[in-house]
């Protein structure tokens, strides 16, 4: 059976690199937009409630590189991302509204599914493109099809897993044609899905799930995307300049049909990626929002007056992980071992200047089942090991010894010869390194190995197997826990641990299609316990978070990790 | 002499053969591919559909062999990473801007460093040969990142100035060519000043002096002159520099120019960009390396390139 292969989860190697060495740590983005670079930073404060919006209403902002391409079947990575949520305009959008999420209208005014939830239909509103042709169904009809072409060759297909018959498609089996998507009439869009996807409506919000115009594809041919003249849109803004690795400048769209929504009639991008530059450029007042990644620079910014301060927690992990499959960490009592000796409070002090969230659970803690928070109802399954384990009266130094003895390996921790894998060569990933190296030998009598080697190299490694224990990021796509757990599942495997179990398989499976949403908290909850406190296959540290900083005549940015509303509802109040 | 350059002509096609043909391999031979570093993980039908859209999933041979074809047709094809960006076109929009930043940043380099060089060779031993010498190594050992940062800190966040950032003026010019110059002072400083030693020990020099000749006939006839040499060695490489932009300063402060495509083509295994920025820096080198040689002929008549007699 063909089940929704959903949630492998693209971090672009920038995103790796600045969330796990913690520097210029702006971008976090995902397919679904969710939470991107300088927007990212947006999820500040939306109080207080502010005077009159000024009469020019502008923006300047920042972002850390170039997008690839505005093709929305082609792009990869997240800033693109970032531009695209704001150029174009979905089907729904994620919004939050008093620091609750919201699905709001989007192009689809609205939607119904049938009782079986297999099939969805949305009615279209009046939404027009930039040259004023209408938004219409077979639009969807065509963008869908594109990305799931495999002709077309897009990178993020697969977010199109749970629309009927699209596996076969992209195995090339069948023609695109049988795609589950309709256009019933002009306005009427139906989507017919392979599986109950409980999360369907949240994945719609997706770049991938956006419309696109088969007249400006076929006429501006391979250039579709990739600069100004060649980009139509239909979201809040479009784009009015490009300056490759300098700037983006986007205009409000006179077309858009929620356009009295939109304050800002400009946004201007700096594209900027040292942290030098970026913090020089707020200092002199250039862009009204910054996100740090150091202490220093927060505790600078705080004490300014004409500042707001944000931390919001985004859907990023940091987490070291094991290949089971190796003669030493096929021992579950070893994985624990090296799981519990990690203090996350002090890593996250030693490594990340304290500004990461120590996180004790796989399921990152903004990602909620229904209305319940599920990191709220789960618990923290490693901080219950660690109990659990200093009231047997043990140190992780015994669970090592009694892996050791299960394995025959004598009990002398020092002959061990154990390598951790990082994925990164800079300074930061040499703190990393010396932090881990100390805390194994301090806390096991251990001495560890710490290779450093570029991502990709680091990447090719663990991918083949090539590993003891590594160390890198995963980034949820949507709010479901679906996302994040799935990609442990045997047949996916997507960290590369090699570990597979029937039960967590199952476990996972019927929480894919179950509707309710108490029972399928439960199937999670269970999975997590399976993943985390029996096997211990991963070792989650931090939770990345945005330290963003404001003007404070900013207004009406997200404060929410999942929320998708980009620049559409920030306006200025008081800009000198 | 146009038998020679012929010659050179030749060669110069065989070199950026080789160029082409080594970076083609060596390149594919670093683990990964463009999909690696925009993605943690795809399922193996993505990645293959991805790869088959870019002829990456054809025998690496017959991909080198088409790749030729193209080159012959001066087609460096589109960028893998970047979606309908054409490399050609990347390379003609992106250089000019390095060209000019640096450009100019060359041309006050050169003419303020080779006039250091002049007055430290003049001075020797005296302050102003001190001074320079301070210069200099300020200028070699203090690297580019922390010079900008510091700038942008002062003439941005503190004075408010200048911009910290961007592209599209005059005064966005002003802190990158700044720091862009000081490389060129140091080395340029150094080379004329000892060149400038060199020549002053030339008998010919005493023999010009005992004619009875002023001092400044003196250096500006024949001292000047003769120390120009090691600084147009320097100079050829210097302009290929140049239109191959800098990575660091560019990033800094968002410079749209060719520096950024050099080197992060190779961390995102953006195969067609990294051989259509090879393949451009190569063969402005060898053009360079040809005036050049050619400059030598009529700068110093002592210099016979081809055997010939004149």
């Amino acid at each position: 059976m063909m089940m929704k292969r959903t949630v492998m989860v693209i971090l672009s190697l920038v995103l790796c690199i600045s969330l796990l060495s913690g520097c210029g740590g702006n971008q976090a983005v995902s397919d679904t937009g969710q939470t991107a670079s300088s927007e990212q930073a947006n999820k500040g404060a939306q109080a207080p409630v502010s005077g009159e919006p000024d009469k020019e209403q502008y923006l300047n902002t920042y972002i850390s590189a170039d997008p690839t391409s505005f093709d929305v079947s082609l792009r990869s990575d997240s800033y693109s991302s970032t531009m695209i949520i704001n150029t174009m305009e979905g089907l729904i959008r994620t919004i939050e509204v008093d620091g609750e999420y919201v699905t709001s209208p989007g192009d689809a005014q609205t939607w119904e599914s049938t009782e079986d939830g297999l099939v969805w239909t949305f009615h279209l509103g009046d939404n027009k493109w930039t040259d004023g042709e209408a938004v219409t169904a077979d639009q969807y009809v065509y963008s869908l099809k594109r990305s799931a072409d495999p002709a077309v060759g897009c990178p993020n297909g697969w977010f199109l897993s749970p629309v009927l018959n699209y596996e076969a498609i992209s195995n090339g089996e069948m023609s695109v044609d049988e795609l589950g998507v309709k256009a019933l009439d002009e306005k009427t869009l139906q989507i017919t899905l392979s599986a109950v996807t409980p999360a369907f409506l949240k994945m719609c919000d997706a770049t991938i799930y956006y419309p696109q115009r088969q007249d400006k594809v076929e006429a501006f041919g391979e250039k579709y995307g990739s600069d100004v003249q060649y980009i139509i849109s239909n979201g809040p803004f479009y784009l009015d300049s490009w300056t490759r690795n300098s700037a983006l400048v986007l205009k409000k769209n006179p077309n858009y049909w929620d356009k009295d929504s939109v304050k800002l009639e400009t946004i201007n991008f700096a594209v900027m990626s040292e942290t030098s530059t970026i913090t020089s450029a707020y200092e002199s007042g250039e862009i009204d929002e910054v996100s740090v990644a150091y202490q220093e620079w927060v505790d600078k910014f705080t004490a300014r007056e004409d500042s707001k301060y944000q931390k919001t927690v985004n859907n990023s992990i940091l987490f070291s992980f094991y290949n089971t499959k190796d003669a030493l960490f096929q021992n579950a009592n070893i994985r624990k071992a090296f799981t519990l000796a990690i203090d996350r409070e002090d890593a996250n002090i030693m490594c990340y200047s304290g500004l990461r969230l120590p996180t004790y659970g796989w399921v990152v803690p903004t990602i909620s089942v229904g209305d319940t928070n599920f990191r709220e109802k789960a618990g923290d399954p490693i901080k219950e090991m660690i109990d659990d384990l200093k009231a047997e009266g043990k140190t992780p130094k015994d669970l090592l010894l009694e892996g050791m003895k299960e394995l025959g390996l004598g009990d002398d921790p020092s002959t061990l010869n154990v390598t951790f894998s990082l994925g990164g060569t800079t300074e930061w990933f040499k703190t990393l390194g010396d932090y881990l190296q100390q805390t194994y030998k301090a806390e096991m009598g251990l001495d560890v190995n710490i290779t450093f080697n570029d991502w990709s190299l680091f990447y090719n490694n663990v991918e083949t197997g090539n590993y003891q224990m590594g160390y890198m990021s995963w980034g949820a796509y949507y709010d479901d826990p679906y996302d994040v757990l799935s990609i442990f599942k045997s047949e996916y495997d997507q960290v590369s641990t090699g570990w597979a179990n029937a039960e967590y398989d199952e476990l996972i499976d019927n929480a894919g299609i179950e509707l309710d949403a108490d029972k399928r908290l439960q199937y999670y909850m269970d999975a997590e316990k399976i993943l985390i406190k029996e096997a211990c296959v991963v070792s989650p540290m931090q939770t990345s978070t945005t330290n963003g900083f404001f003007r404070k005549f900013v207004y009406g940015f997200n404060t929410l990790g999942f929320s998708n509303a980009g620049y559409k509802y920030v306006y200025t109040s008081g800009r000198k | 002499m146009s038998k020679y350059i012929l010659k050179r002509v030749l060669y110069m096609f065989l070199t950026l053969f080789i160029v082409t043909t080594l970076t083609f391999f060596l390149m594919r031979s670093i683990p990964g591919d463009p999909l690696a570093s925009m993605a943690q993980a795809l399922p193996d039908q993505i990645r293959a559909n991805f790869l088959a859209k870019y002829g990456l999933d054809k025998p690496l041979f017959e991909q080198y062999l088409l790749y030729l074809k193209g080159l012959i047709h001066l087609d460096l094809g589109d960028s893998v990473v970047y979606a309908g960006r054409s490399v050609s076109e990347t390379i003609r929009t992106t250089s000019p801007v390095s060209g000019f930043v640096g450009g100019i940043a060359l041309f006050i380099g050169v003419g303020i460093g080779s006039l250091l060089g002049i007055v430290a060779a003049l001075n020797k031993n005296k302050w102003p040969d001190f001074l320079v010498i301070f210069i200099a190594v300020l200028g070699v050992s203090v690297p580019a990142f922390v010079l900008a940062a510091l700038l942008q800190m002062i003439f941005a966040a503190r004075l408010g100035l200048l911009p910290s950032s961007g592209w599209g003026g005059a005064k966005y010019c002003i802190l990158p060519i700044v720091v862009l110059c000081l490389g060129p002072i140091a080395s340029y400083a150094r080379y004329v000043k000892s060149s400038m030693l060199d020549t002053l020990d030339q008998d010919y020099i005493m023999t010009a002096r005992a004619k009875g000749m002023s001092e400044s006939r003196v250096i500006r006839k024949h001292v000047l002159r003769n120390s120009m040499l090691p600084a147009v060695t320097l100079f050829g490489g210097s302009v290929v520099g140049v239109f191959t932009g800098s990575f660091v300063i560019e990033k800094m402060f968002s410079i749209p120019g060719i520096g950024f495509y050099y080197i992060n083509s190779i961390n995102n295994n953006d195969y067609t960009m990294i051989l259509g920025t090879t393949i451009f820096y190569a063969t402005l080198f060898v053009v360079m390396q040809l005036i050049v040689d050619c400059v030598y002929v009529v700068i110093d008549p002592r210099i016979r390139i081809t055997g010939e007699k004149i």
